[in-house]
């Protein structure tokens, strides 16, 4: 471990501000691993999901019988971080990226990584930990209890027997602060009927127009679609095909909604992905509305990981957090305090060559309202 | 069953381009009812006034002409071409015209016994609306999706322009030459008009376009004279056209949902559009506005009918009830509610005939020119507007329909709704609109039992069955029958041998080819009376097509061996499929089989079907071969383990047995002295000669050897495709396993 003069920089910047039991840590860049360490970042300061993480660590301290894996690896960088005696300074989080690497080929290279495709990839990596962990614990305890005869399941949440014929799908807290179910809706347009698909999705990845904004963007993400010509709806109550209006609808908003922009968007007649430099204003302040179920559900932006740089396949992630009211900039070992106005310049540019290339590439915003669970 | 290279089958080559499909379409019962919901209505007075036509249109893909008289409605002719459901229906002059989802308009002679005279092909997409002027009868407008709207003069259409090209045909024959006809592809009504469902275009008319349209049109109006033309659609507008040039005259804004339905008044000052938005509006077409909105029904409008002096209207869609409202007083009144969403209402005098999604046609009381006496005997409530619900549902009461009964009901055939396609691919179950779950035999197109109101689901696990046949049809209920595909070179995939048909053969090898027989069978008819004839005329440059013709006249005397349909294909006589076929010229269209007369162009039969009802040849069926490997249980002598072989997929276990004794253990008497020396006599003996003689089947005997495969004993009577799917689970080879039985 490395301490570095900007933690003491830091410090000083925020003086007595410095909030309570809070930590600010630099991770350590092993070759081109900063879609890792910006990602890391914002999820650090994703509290609901940190709090969960630390919780697991000290429930499963020391597991000596079971082999670590990403989710342990995350466990214990995260306690690292928060058990620091120092307020500030670098980790070097070789464990986890080195399990990282291990778990995911994609990843092993030195090349530059998708910083979305590394969430995603995380968050089902640790949606699939917690769902063996559950069945596992489900079958012990059915095994512990078969003797009484009686199911019960303490500790845990509609935990779905093992043995009930239908496997409802399990919610973990992984999913309880990111999943949010969207309904796809379909109407036939002979008959009328309108069909309806739920589906359940950890971020929502918006297509994104030259200067736009989020509320734009997810208008355009439910905006109504026509099947038709080649492509129309096979109608089970006409039997046949038939031209058809579909829209995706938010039908449950999640408590952490991820955004993720597509800037990196395939030119067929370049035959590779270019990066859209476009400007996107994402207010600090969004308010989801014409979900299906709540009502406006407002959420406030706490992270944003930013690409850095005019292309796809180099440049550089940095991420800028929200803690206590203050913003502040993440650059692999770096860390810095900004003012809540530079944001703004992280929303894009309005032409086309711009000198500008640090864009907000992955939004994360919390809900204002601390649902039920 | 023979040996092959342990290299392993070689790959059949590149995928063969899309060809052509064949279709039929099975029937369960007579002719004269519809099987699938009503898409449209048209009456025509008779001219000689003795009694009125009622023309429905379907979609079973039929229209049906019905003749009234007094308060009866008789059968009296099927109209049968379309493909896909019939969207439309209006009269032109001595003909009725009517459109589809196949793309295509076709004319009919309204008084013929159902032939059709002309299909015009211009539509890209489905055609979902006809308009009509009265005083103009040979102006209609089509409409479709896609923004699709054409005007047709249908008296120009049916002209004939060119020759046909069997006339040409007969000429260079004749020592003719044919240069004068410098586009072959012109074809136009034939001589014969049996023959003529089959004329296609391109032929020289071509209709006037109304270009402007951003998306589908689901709605059509003409005024009387024909100077007017409305169109509604997915757009949410209405356009106002003149028809005669295509050219744009107005948009009307106000819809917030797609425009079902529209009419025009005779001055062609008035419209009145019906919409999804649930509203009726009343348009001033002069004043380019709209004077009303009409809020009477709870869900979308879809269909409209209006007194000709347009003072009431009756309009009827989704929420199953039909309406009248009078459009000064914006009086309301429910006349009735039907069963289903309400698709078309026609007007008759002192009736209005409603066509549903059911296969029914309803004719219920109402008034075509003075409606106001139901508003007396009803309860009439005020029609709201866009910003006020309608009476009715502040009130929070629905009303009473006026009328409770119809006054005729034309019946139909519950249509199919939901099939699956059995293990044996034979057998398709099927569940129609009432409920019924039915079991069809698909290779002679007959229902082998109806289990009546059953849950079709656990009629599906019941019978289930553990046998493996490959795909070699399709089939869909879009038109509320059992539609079977037939694509090449997959369809010749399936094979049955002929004794499991009950078929006399005189080896027990021999084999059928499902898909052949059924060919076969449904173009018995046309081969039948397929007369031969020169035909200089076929492009040199088609070889494998001439070589079909030239074997045609070849096979001339054999003739009658081909015609023999095996009886397992025998198909109804008294309700026969029909069968949907497209070939090199033109679209596709539909005939029933009987009524295939063999003056039907080979060129509108696929390449494929041709070749195999002729000559015998069907594409390289690699599917039905199975390879597999066979070991003995006693891991000691692998040495004799033989290498890959192959047989067909449906060969059976016993014959395995069969080849086992005979090939491998015969073969090295030494080894088998050991097991079964005193049996050895007897072993020798070939085994399916002596069963045939005493009848038994042979899997029924007891096996000498056993075959097993993943540990298990094989059934006798298993084919090897079932075993592999089954219980191989695999799509490596097959590996079988051999033992003899203990004695």
């Amino acid at each position: 471990m490395v301490m570095g003069a900007a933690g003491s920089k830091l410090e000083k910047a925020l003086g007595e501000q410095f909030p309570e039991g809070e930590r600010y840590f630099g991770l350590e860049n092993f070759g081109n691993t900063c879609y890792c360490n910006s990602v890391l970042q914002a999820l650090y300061f994703c509290v609901p999901f940190r709090e969960k993480l630390l919780e697991y660590y000290s429930n499963n301290k020391t597991p000596l019988d079971a082999e670590d894996n990403l989710l342990t690896c995350l466990a214990d960088l995260f306690t690292q971080i928060s058990s620091q005696k120092k307020k500030t300074g670098i980790i070097a989080p070789k464990r986890f990226v080195q399990k990282v690497k291990k778990q995911n080929e994609l990843f092993r290279s030195y090349m530059h990584q998708d910083a979305h495709e590394f969430l995603n990839f995380l968050l089902n990596e640790l949606v699939d930990i917690l769902e063996k962990e559950s069945s596992n614990s489900v079958k012990n305890s059915l095994a512990a209890s078969s003797a009484s005869q009686s199911v019960k399941i303490v500790n845990g949440p509609q935990l779905p027997l093992a043995n009930s014929g239908k496997n409802e799908p399990l919610v973990t807290w992984v999913h309880k602060n990111f999943q949010g179910t969207l309904t796809n809706e379909t109407r036939c347009l002979r008959c009328e009927t309108v069909t309806a698909r739920d589906e359940t999705f950890l971020d929502l990845s918006l297509d994104i127009e030259q200067n736009s904004s989020i509320t734009s963007c997810l208008k355009n993400f439910s905006s109504t679609e026509t099947l038709n010509a080649e492509d129309k709806f096979f109608c089970d109550k006409c039997c046949s095909l038939q031209e058809a209006q579909k829209r995706m609808k938010i039908k449950k908003p999640p408590h952490i909604l991820v955004i993720h922009l597509k800037r990196f968007k395939y030119m067929e007649q370049l035959s590779r992905h270019k990066k859209l430099s476009y400007r996107v204003v994402f207010p600090l302040d969004l308010k989801l509305t014409d979900t299906v179920v709540d009502p406006d559900t407002e959420y406030s932006l706490f992270a944003v990981v930013v690409h850095v740089g005019s292309g796809p396949n180099h440049g550089h992630y940095v991420s800028l957090v929200k803690s206590h009211n203050h913003w502040l900039f993440f650059d692999d070992e770096n860390v810095e305090i900004i003012d809540e106005s530079i944001v703004q310049t992280f929303f894009g540019s309005a032409q086309e060559y711009s000198s500008n290339t640090d864009h907000g590439y992955i939004l994360f915003y919390e809900s204002l309202v601390r649902d039920g669970q | 069953m023979h040996r092959v290279g342990s290299a392993g089958n070689t790959c059949s080559s590149s995928r063969p381009r899309k060809e052509k499909r064949f279709t039929y379409v099975l029937n369960d019962a007579d002719d004269k009812k519809h099987c699938a919901g009503i898409n449209c209505l048209s009456v025509i007075k008779s001219p000689t006034r003795d009694c009125d036509y009622l023309f429905t249109g379907s979609r079973d893909g039929t229209l049906k002409r019905w003749s009234v008289v007094n308060n009866e409605a008789q059968f009296s002719a099927t109209f049968e071409s379309h493909v896909d459901w019939v969207n439309d229906v209006v009269p032109a002059g001595n003909s009725i015209v009517s459109c589809s989802s196949d793309t295509t308009l076709k004319i009919w002679n309204f008084l013929s016994g159902g032939a059709c005279t002309r299909t015009l092909r211009q539509h890209s997409d489905y055609v979902t609306c006809l308009a009509s002027s009265e005083k103009n009868p040979n102006f209609v407008a089509s409409g479709g999706l896609g923004g699709e709207v054409f005007v047709w003069d249908i008296e120009a259409a049916l002209l004939p322009l060119s020759r046909s090209p069997d006339e040409m045909g007969d000429e260079s024959t004749n020592g003719i030459v044919s240069t004068a006809h410098t586009v072959s592809s012109l074809r136009s009504v034939n001589s014969n008009s049996n023959n003529s469902s089959q004329t296609t275009q391109p032929h020289g008319y071509t209709p006037v376009p109304a270009k402007g349209h951003k998306e589908s049109v689901y709605a059509l109006a003409m005024n009387e004279t024909g100077t007017l033309l409305v169109s509604g659609g997915t757009e949410k507008v209405i356009r106002v056209w003149d028809p005669r040039t295509g050219s744009k005259n107005t948009k009307l804004r106000g819809h917030t949902d797609n425009i079902r339905a529209l009419l025009v008044d005779s001055t062609g000052r008035f419209c009145l559009s019906g919409s999804s938005d649930s509203m009726i509006r009343l348009w001033d077409l002069g004043q380019q506005r709209c004077v009303h909105s009409y809020a009477v029904h709870t869900d979308s409008v879809w269909t409209l009918a209006s007194t000709p002096t347009f003072s009431h209207v009756y309009s009827a869609g989704k929420d199953l009830s039909l309406y009248l409202t009078d459009l000064t007083t914006r009086e309301a009144l429910l006349l009735c509610t039907e069963k289903h969403p309400i698709l078309q209402l026609a007007l008759q005098d002192d009736s209005v005939w409603v066509a549903t999604t059911d296969s029914s046609v309803h004719k219920w009381s109402a008034d075509r020119n003075n409606p106001q006496k139901f508003f007396e005997n009803g309860s009439p409530f005020l029609a709201g507007n866009m910003f006020t619900r309608a009476k009715s549902y502040i009130e929070e009461s629905t009303p009473v329909p006026v009328c409770k009964q119809p006054l005729l009901n034309i019946p139909g055939i519950p249509g199919i709704v939901q099939h699956d396609i059995l293990n044996n691919r034979r057998h398709v179950l099927t569940k129609d609109a009432a409920g019924s779950v039915k079991l069809w035999e698909i290779i002679r197109g007959v229902v082998l039992e109806d289990f009546g109101k059953v849950s079709f689901d656990q009629k599906r696990e019941e019978l289930f069955e553990r046998v493996s046949v490959p795909t070699w049809f399709t089939a869909d209920t879009r038109l509320g029958c059992l539609s079977i595909h037939l694509d090449t070179p997959q369809c010749f995939s399936a094979e049955m041998y002929s004794a499991d048909l009950n078929i006399s053969s005189t080896s027990e090898d021999s084999k059928i080819n499902l898909a052949q027989e059924t060919l076969r069978s449904l173009m018995a008819h046309w081969l039948i009376k397929k007369r031969p004839k020169p035909r200089s005329h076929i492009s040199p440059n088609n070889e494998a097509r001439s070589q079909i013709h030239s074997r045609l006249e070849v096979d001339d005397a054999s003739e009658n061996q081909n015609m023999t349909v095996l009886a397992p294909f025998q198909f109804s006589t008294i309700s026969p499929p029909s069968i949907i076929t497209e070939g090199s010229q033109g679209g596709p269209w539909r005939k029933k089989i009987n009524e295939l007369d063999g003056t039907e162009d080979d060129r509108d039969i696929p390449w494929w079907v041709l070749d195999c009802l002729l000559n015998e040849r069907m594409l390289p069926k690699e599917n039905t071969k199975c390879s597999f490997y066979l070991h003995s249980c006693d891991s000691s002598v692998q040495i004799h383990t033989q290498g890959k072989l192959s047989a067909p997929r449906i060969l059976r276990i016993h014959k395995v047995s069969t080849y086992v004794l005979d090939k491998i253990l015969l073969d090295r008497p030494l080894d088998l002295q050991g097991e079964s020396g005193q049996n050895g006599g007897h072993l020798r003996l070939p085994s399916f000669d002596s069963s045939l003689s005493s009848g038994v089947k042979p899997w029924k005997k007891k096996p000498i050897v056993e075959i097993l495969c993943n540990n298990q004993v094989l059934p006798l009577d298993m084919s090897l495709a079932t075993v592999k799917a089954y219980i191989w689970k695999k799509s490596e080879d097959l590996i079988l396993n051999y033992r003899m039985v203990q004695a």
